[in-house]
């Protein structure tokens, strides 16, 4: 009788221990596991040193960006006698960037070098997913430039520069993003403005982000135009190479870099950067994005 | 006759699962951070939860990304940031309800729960109190309490210190349903 009842016993523990299990696999079994979802944050800012990334504003966003270039470190006459280059200001970049949707925002921005104004349409099409149905996230970039005074009597039409530009990024893990974007470039006038200088410019764009906290990055990034007149080394077009430290900080996000490209917009980079390393003609960059939110606040549970 | 005993014994024991599992797929999961600069308030309406009213065996599930912020930035830094959801995509308790509740029974019942809370990969055992409700038969669970960031290791920067409250409030609801198979 006794080992009736034991075995009775251990028989309803074991059900009840099975009953047990089944909480935590219905829980499972319940779990909408969504797996498909956009990959967040490959690229922290919109832009890193030179190139703009993949990241759109959400909508109802400004960013507002201040870009600075500063003089070279190391050429001749430079150094300790123009504090490496912070006496000397090479080109301001503002800019203004609006999310219309979190797809799609407008830009726009004005350039010290050329006085050159841009109005610009960023697009996201396709997101990275957690599932790798895309592995990559592709945002297109169209943007018109004129150089807003009247340089050698040109005409309005003869001022401006027209960009077109697919952005491929992808974040490969947690604290690895890459992107590599094809460019097309079309100059009225391209500067400088010499016979043998392309108006028509294809262009490839690679960069790098290495989160190394939680809160501050490496970035790398570089121009390579392919025109016949930028890969002729004879004409002293040296293609702009950029590192820098990334951080963030809540709404902000700060980049100080080196580069030896003077100019911001790729309009004016990828025609007319003939500043090289090897002569000492690198110098110091920040740029600061501040994201303003104009969503209301919404108290969806009281 | 003894025979007939256990397998009638076993046979109630089995027959039981599915009459006394109730599941929500829905479950409310609402977060409020307090601080002098500024409230912060997420909600996700995506959480599970299986309550089994025989053993009192209460789970609950949240996935991280279901969080959804007013400001679209904190949700960025909420899941890149603080939660690492890449690392650690959900919350979860399993635990116990102490009291015995009889769901046949329409009322209000305070509860006290005691489990493990997995928040950013790190398991607390908590207790917890609620309530149950049961109106028409069907279950209800409501119940508010707080998480210390630093119980979890969240980490929170010195700059943002004024921005985010050291202690998070959390309520939760869920309705539930019997659980069919």
């Amino acid at each position: 009788m006794k080992r009736i009842i034991t075995v009775t016993l251990i028989f309803i523990a074991t059900i009840q221990f099975a009953k047990a299990q089944q909480t935590d696999s219905l829980l499972n079994a319940i779990s909408t596991d969504n797996k498909h979802q956009d990959v967040l944050g490959a690229f922290k800012a919109t832009r890193l040193i030179l190139s703009p990334t993949t990241a759109t504003i959400q909508k109802n966003n400004l960013n507002v960006l201040i870009v600075h270039r500063f003089g070279d470190i190391a050429s001749p006459n430079t150094g300790a006698q123009t504090l490496y280059g912070l006496d000397r200001v090479q080109d301001v970049y503002i800019g203004l960037e609006y999310g219309l949707s979190n797809n799609l925002n407008v830009n726009f921005g004005r350039s010290t070098i050329g006085e050159l104004l841009e109005v610009g349409l960023k697009y996201a099409v396709v997101h990275q997913s957690t599932d790798n149905t895309s592995p990559v996230a592709i945002t297109l970039l169209g943007d018109y430039g004129v150089n807003v005074f009247n340089y050698y009597g040109n005409p309005v039409k003869n001022r401006s520069s027209y960009l077109g530009q697919a952005i491929i990024s992808r974040k490969f893990s947690s604290n690895f993003s890459l992107q590599v974007s094809p460019i097309f470039l079309s100059t009225n006038t391209a500067l400088p403005n010499y016979l043998s200088q392309d108006h028509q410019i294809f262009a490839l764009s690679g960069a790098a982000r290495l989160k190394i906290t939680k809160r501050m990055s490496i970035v790398v990034d570089y121009e390579h135009p392919l025109s016949a007149y930028n890969t002729n080394k004879a004409n002293g077009f040296v293609n702009p190479l950029g590192f820098g430290i990334e951080v963030e900080t809540g709404g902000h996000v700060f980049t100080l870099n080196i580069t030896n490209a003077k100019s911001i917009s790729e309009i004016n980079s990828l025609n007319l950067s003939n500043s090289s390393y090897g002569r000492g003609e690198y110098r110091i960059g920040f740029t600061i994005s501040r994201i303003f939110d104009f969503n209301k606040h919404q108290n969806n549970y009281k | 006759m003894k025979i007939i005993t256990i397998i009638l014994l076993a046979w109630m024991s089995i027959s039981q699962v599915g009459q006394e599992t109730y599941v929500c797929k829905n479950a409310k999961v609402n977060i409020y951070s307090s601080a002098p600069i500024e409230d912060i308030e997420a909600t996700a309406n995506t959480g599970v939860s299986v309550y089994n009213s025989a053993t009192g065996e209460l789970a609950f599930s949240v996935p991280i990304r279901a969080f959804h912020f007013p400001k679209s930035l904190m949700e960025e830094h909420f899941n890149e940031n603080y939660m690492e959801s890449e690392k650690y995509p959900k919350a979860s308790f399993k635990g116990k309800i102490q009291e015995h509740i009889d769901v046949s029974k329409d009322g209000t019942y305070p509860v006290t729960v005691v489990g493990d809370f997995e928040v950013h990969g790190v398991k607390q055992n908590r207790t917890i109190k609620g309530n149950l409700k049961v109106v028409n038969g069907v279950v209800t669970m409501s119940s508010e309490f707080m998480v210390k960031c630093v119980d979890h290791h969240i980490e929170i920067p010195q700059i943002v210190f004024h921005h985010i409250a050291e202690s998070i409030r959390v309520r939760v609801s869920a309705t539930y349903m019997v659980y069919k198979k």
